[in-house]
């Protein structure tokens, strides 16, 4: 049998929620918020580590619960969720105050490889929120700057006004090997960066091919552009790394809602290689 | 091996009642048709009946079970959030080996994998399994074909064969071997084995053409799905024939997929409810916001075939995910259950 | 056995199920495998039917509106309040009250409520929730055959070989008799299909005729025209069954072959090959929606005319089928909820009928035929000041500024409802499965629901409600179960004469007429046992379809079908059903208008893009979405309630009056 325990020694929380506390509140970008959060139970709490590229299940009580990736790197930041109100749960989260409680499940899901990927260049391509769930990723490559190559991000958005983690991108952009590209879609009034879509700004980027990974997240009509470029560019399909999001109920590999081809985002993923996605025969 | 006077068989259901709560198959008298379901008198067991039009997953896996309450307090700020389970004892008397076959795939899918679902294993705890041998099939049958009949192999406490005006009962587990001991059961002497094999020949011997000669079609269809070469237009042939209802879904012995939603009962109270969801709805993989990466409705029903006849999900279930037990076919108002879908993939491959 | 056998009550159909119950809460459902119309099948709206009768967002207190609020009180009191308003307002002037039935209540409820209105409030304006559809249908027909209900039976489709289905997303509507035309189709039916836009059932029929939009009347004219010219008429049977032949043959003449092309779209040759299967068919069966979604009484009309010529009208159960959205529809005319009929479909303002029900009741009843309660809301010069609504549903809405200047609303209901709002008194009644009653569903089977769960405490059946207000209202009631009310109603409504809870008992239904003839239900009309011919019905000559201008270059159809499940408020209350009916509409929150591919092209514009839609009365804005499934030229939207799209159509009234093949010239530009 799997596992069954609430909270076993690698304290995964499986079935009931774990009351946690809304600690702190940020308004990040239009429709965005990022909430930090406390589980109310201390031993679990100290239990309670996550993996880079996971994913929790969050109860907004009264509203139902969401499946929402996990920004923060394991290691130093503090445990946080950037949501962007979209549906019935979401609005109802964005809706509470510090102090108020929210349930948590997880973490689940496999996480980034990063064991594979020493040594190696890194590019991240992102478009809009899709930011979100590689923040993690990014922020521990830059804590271990020295295992890996060039670390390259790609960044666009629809206006200067939907790019996320701006505050972030300007802390990054001071340890020393970090590049970034920055996009959006039309030029505004007061833009004197880059403007077009993001697969455009690829190319221009002079990305590096040999001993080079890809993580690419954003919604799927910027993921088949992207891809097409950077296979273009000689990037391998096992090279090139995302993480998928699809409608979740349970997180446990139960509900069958994020099924995808003969594999479940839940348990399976959420992390895929752009190989594994093509022989799962389901647009994305 | 045991023996019992076909007449005194509810003896058994009887025993078994001052243990467990009693489920069983018979006739519901208004509307005539054959349920599976909780029995008080049990008298109307009637294990003559055809197959219950119910699977009795919904015994252990009912169509709607609230898992969790909670409340939360706005002002207080203060959250309780409770389990709801329970481990009543119950007894499964009369399962066809169809419906055993399925329980058992829903285990391994529950059960198994990377987590166990612990509502599932609550009401599958204390669960005591008689099946029950068909010594004919019905109209609709095609057990032969997928491995699940018409006797069961494995997986109950006692499996009951009808010989005559007798049955044979063998004991499959420690747990049923007791209970047999203890009520007293007549022994059966080995002669039985070849009455009931002969029982069991017959009972093949009975199966329609269509079922018997559809069991290598099975496995050449299960090849095609899994490795996908099969063309767009019979998936988009059988999609326009699809009415979205979920009927497929929800009296397959082995579809599993739910859905959770929070329902608020008042007073700031909440119950999580799960209930059967089917993979032919359109907003089953629909996510918040506004992506559906299954639109099309081909798309939905070739879905669900991979999950019923292809390799990988086999490995999942350590069997195909049909059964055989034919109700798809009753309840689907496009005529595209299971045994259709085959006969149009195999028109295809003979084309 | 905690299964216990019952019927479906979302849609006309009336399928077999049954239904769940756990310590006294639905917690699922099963389909009856030996249910004659269901056979074993529900659609998505079934399969999660406790999902709405298991909510918790109940009516569970009377409520009187006391300084703007509404405030629980007791029933007593508020069925006091109520009484003294309505009686009030019923003597003030013959418009200022009027009384808004649910097609979902059972016949019973039904029944006493009309009692109700015509013998204690002596008013005649009561009528359903429903807008016109099925009263178009049931006119024609009894018109006709002087049978008002479908001819035929879902159970005949099986052995029919020529099926038409017109402007009807059947599958979506009425799934199981969708699935029914289908199977049929499978076992050797030639099945047509007549419509604007392309739907499922239009996929799985031998001939799709995608008609341009509006000139569906013209169509069926074309098929009639055809027949008679090309002597393919059936004039055996026109002699020897009906009148009012050469009056309709006479006034095809104006129709002419070029107009017919031009018009419709369709060509002559698929016209031809249809009308010769149609005559040379043993058994022609046509379906048409009928409720909100539905046809004009002229489109009926020439559907009907066309069946006669080709004698198929109750022969070997041929026929046309409005088929019903909601579940007590036709059983809500059959118990005369209508300003000018009484039970049975007889005629209020003739005399016999009149004094018949005079006697029965004991009472006076008034003589003049009343109003429908959404005329009276709509015309602005009416003197309508009271309004009483049971379950009602979103058609309603519509007239929210006409609503808030009414002095008094009663509303009475099972489940929460928006409309409270509105309310200046609440009566919360039981929901179906906790009273007995009866429902009659499309093809006229009277159906028996029994009780399955107690009522929230203290709530009140719907009948027992009515016989509660008709007391305090001084009348003298003494009903001691819904049995006791079908006894009345069977001693005054012929149809239903012989029809007793008895014989619903050991039965799935009984099909009316139920009378000493027919003792067991009838199946279908036939002709041979009518009591008077068949008449061709007086139709009008006009083969006008709406033009389109310069200005205005875009058809815009009305689909009141394909998203409305005619259940809107119920859905609300659901999980899966709800996700369902949104998926579509969460995709497009603003709502949206359908064009095709080359539209969008010439408009420059892409999926999604927000568009401004102009008439010459009103505009609103809605997004883009592509679909090969309307023509070019046609643009259609979905009726569902959200503001823009309920203001628009509020200033196109007349067009929803036409029916579902109404459309209304717009423009549509990019913003």
């Amino acid at each position: 049998m799997g596992r069954t325990h609430e909270c076993d020694d690698a304290c995964k929380i499986v079935s009931v929620p774990q009351i946690a506390t809304i600690e702190e509140i940020k308004d990040e970008i239009v429709d965005v918020k990022t909430f930090y959060l406390n589980i109310d139970d201390k031993d679990i709490a100290s239990k309670f580590n996550i993996k880079s590229g996971q994913f929790i299940m969050c109860t907004v009580f009264g509203a139902g619960e969401f499946a929402v990736s996990l920004p923060p790197s394991p290691e130093n930041d503090r445990f946080h969720i950037s949501v962007r109100q979209v549906g019935k749960v979401t609005r109802a989260l964005h809706k509470l105050q510090v102090g108020d409680k929210v349930g948590i499940r997880g973490p689940f899901g496999n996480g980034f490889p990063f064991e594979e990927i020493k040594g190696k260049n890194v590019i991240y391509v992102a478009g809009g929120i899709g930011l979100i769930p590689l923040r993690s990723s990014i922020v521990h490559v830059l804590q271990h700057r020295n295992e890996f190559g060039r670390i390259i991000l790609i960044y666009g958005a629809r206006t200067p006004k939907d790019l996320m983690y701006q505050y972030n991108i300007d802390e990054w952009l001071k340890i020393e090997g970090f590049e970034t590209y920055i996009t959006i879609d039309n030029p505004v009034p007061g833009w004197t960066g880059e403007t077009g879509f993001v697969h455009n700004l690829i190319p221009k980027a002079k990305i590096p091919v040999e001993n080079t990974v890809a993580f690419v997240c954003g919604p799927p009509v910027m993921f088949n552009s992207v891809i097409k470029v950077l296979m273009d560019q000689g990037l391998s399909d096992d090279c090139i790394i995302s993480t998928l999001e699809r409608h979740m109920k349970c997180g446990i590999g139960k509900c069958q809602h994020c099924a995808i081809g003969r594999t479940l985002v839940c348990t399976d993923g959420p992390v895929y290689t752009y190989r594994q996605i093509k022989t799962l025969g389901e647009q994305i | 091996m045991y023996r019992i006077k076909k007449s005194d068989i509810v003896n058994i259901a009887q025993e078994l009642s001052k243990e467990y709560g009693i489920f069983g198959p018979y006739i519901d008298r208004d509307a005539g048709q054959v349920m599976f379901d909780r029995l008080d008198d049990l008298s109307q067991i009637d294990l003559d009946a055809p197959i219950p039009a119910i699977p009795p997953k919904h015994v252990i896996y009912p169509h709607s079970e609230c898992i969790l309450k909670y409340s939360y307090d706005p002002t207080a700020k203060k959250a309780a959030i409770e389990r709801i389970h329970s481990e009543k004892p119950k007894a499964l008397f009369g399962l066809r080996s169809c419906d055993l076959e399925g329980i058992r795939v829903l285990d391994r899918f529950f059960l198994g994998q990377e987590f166990v679902d612990e509502f599932y294993l609550a009401n599958r705890k204390k669960v005591f399994i008689v099946s029950n041998t068909c010594v004919k099939p019905f109209a609709q049958c095609f057990c032969a074909c997928t491995d699940s009949g018409p006797s069961a192999k494995e997986g109950f406490d006692l499996n009951l064969t009808e010989l005559g005006d007798e049955y044979l009962i063998e004991a499959g587990s420690e747990k049923g071997k007791a209970f047999a001991e203890k009520i007293g059961l007549a022994k059966a002497g080995d002669e039985y084995k070849d009455k009931k094999k002969k029982a069991i020949d017959i009972s093949l011997d009975l199966f329609t053409d269509f079922a018997v000669e559809n069991k290598a079609w099975v496995s050449r269809v299960t090849n095609r799905v899994t490795t996908g070469f099969i063309k767009e237009e019979i998936w988009e042939y059988i999609g326009n024939q699809c009415f979205e209802c979920g009927a497929c879904t929800f009296v397959c012995p082995t579809c599993s997929c739910f859905n959770i939603e929070d329902v608020n009962i008042g007073s700031g109270a909440t119950e999580r409810i799960r209930s059967w969801d089917s993979c032919s709805y359109e907003g089953y993989s629909k996510m918040a916001g506004d992506h559906n990466p299954r639109k099309p409705v081909e798309d939905r029903r070739n879905k669900r075939f991979f999950c019923k006849l292809s390799y990988s999900q086999s490995k999942k279930y350590l069997r195909p995910g049909c059964v055989g037990c034919g109700r798809c076919a009753w309840v689907c108002p496009g005529d595209i259950g299971l045994p259709n879908v085959v006969t149009y993939i195999r028109r295809e491959i003979t084309k | 056995m905690t299964y216990k056998p019952g019927i479906c009550t979302f849609c006309g159909n009336g399928c077999g199920h049954f239904l769940k119950i756990v310590d006294g809460r639905p917690a699922g459902v099963f389909p009856s495998r030996n249910h004659p119309v269901s056979r074993g099948r529900l659609c998505v709206r079934g399969w999660n039917i406790h999902e709405l009768l298991s909510t918790p967002q109940r009516l569970t207190d009377a409520m009187l509106r006391k300084n703007g609020g509404l405030i629980k009180v007791s029933y007593d009191e508020a069925i006091a309040q109520v009484v003294e308003k309505l009686k009030k307002f019923a003597s003030d002037s013959p418009d200022a009250l009027a009384i808004l039935a649910s097609p979902r209540s059972s016949n019973e409820e039904h029944y006493l409520l009309m009692k109700f209105a015509r013998a204690v409030l002596k008013t005649n304006n009561i009528g359903l929730d429903s807008e016109s559809g099925h009263r178009a249908s049931l006119e024609v027909l009894n018109a006709g055959t002087g049978f008002a209900g479908m001819l035929g039976s879902a159970g005949a489709i099986a052995g029919a070989d020529f099926l038409f289905v017109l402007d009807f997303d059947i599958t979506k509507q009425n799934p199981i008799l969708g699935s029914e035309l289908h199977m049929a189709r499978r076992a050797g039916a030639f099945m047509v299909t007549l419509d604007s836009r392309t739907t499922q059932i239009a996929k799985l029929s031998d001939v799709f005729m995608m008609a341009k939009s509006g000139s569906n009347k013209v169509v069926i004219a074309a098929l009639a025209k055809i027949l008679i010219d090309e002597g393919l008429a059936d004039s055996a049977y026109i002699q020897k069954y009906t009148t009012g032949f050469e009056g309709f043959a006479n006034l095809l003449g104006s129709l002419s072959y070029d107009d017919i092309n031009t018009k419709t779209g369709i060509s002559i040759e698929v016209l031809k090959e249809i009308a010769r299967k149609l005559v040379s068919s043993r058994r022609a069966m046509a379906f048409y929606p009928s409720g909100i979604s539905g046809l004009d009484v002229e489109t009926i009309g020439f559907l009907f005319n066309l069946f006669l010529l080709a004698g198929k009208i109750g022969i070997n159960g041929s026929g046309i089928n409005p088929v019903t959205g909601l579940n007590n529809l036709q059983g809500g005319y059959d118990m005369g909820v209508a300003p000018d009929v009484l039970p049975g479909f007889q005629l209020l303002e003739d005399p016999k009928a009149h004094a018949a029900f005079a006697k029965a009741w004991g009472a006076d009843i008034p003589t003049k035929k009343g109003r429908m309660p959404y005329e009276l809301l709509s015309e602005k010069s009416s003197k309508l000041k009271a309004l009483v609504v049971i379950d009602h549903d979103e058609g309603i809405v519509r007239y929210a500024d006409r609503l808030k200047e009414l002095e008094y609303i009663v509303y009475i209901g099972a489940f929460e409802n928006p409309f409270t709002e509105f309310a200046h008194a609440v009566l919360p009644i039981a929901s179906y499965i906790e009273s007995e009653g009866t429902y009659t569903n499309t093809e006229r089977r009277i159906q028996l629901s029994a009780k399955k769960a107690d009522p929230p405490s203290g709530i009140l059946p719907g009948w027992r409600l009515v016989c509660e207000l008709a007391k305090k209202a001084g009348a003298s009631w003494n009903y001691a179960s819904p049995a006791d009310v079908m006894n009345e109603i069977a001693a005054v409504t012929p149809p239903y004469s012989q029809v007793s809870y008895e014989k619903l008992r050991k039965s799935f239904g009984i099909q009316w007429p139920c009378d000493t003839q027919n003792p067991n239900g009838t199946e279908y009309f036939s002709a041979d046992t009518s009591t008077k011919k068949l008449s061709f019905y007086p139709v009008k000559a006009d083969y006008s379809i709406p033009t389109v201008s310069t200005e205005f270059p875009y058809q815009l159809m009305i689909g009141k079908a394909q998203h409305f499940w005619h259940q809107n408020n119920l859905m609300r209350l659901t999980k899966i059903p709800l996700r369902e009916y949104n998926t579509t509409l969460l995709l497009f929150p603003e709502g949206y208008v359908e064009i095709s591919p080359d539209d969008a092209k010439s408009l420059g514009v892409r999926e999604k893009w927000p568009v401004m839609v102009k008439s010459h009365a009103g505009e609103m804005k809605a997004a883009v979405k592509i679909s090969g499934e309307v023509r070019s030229g046609t643009a259609y939207i979905p009726y569902f309630i959200q503001e823009t799209i309920s203001k628009f159509l509020l200033e196109h009234r007349e067009v929803l009056a036409r029916g579902e093949d109404a459309t209304i010239p717009v423009k549509i530009e990019k913003v």
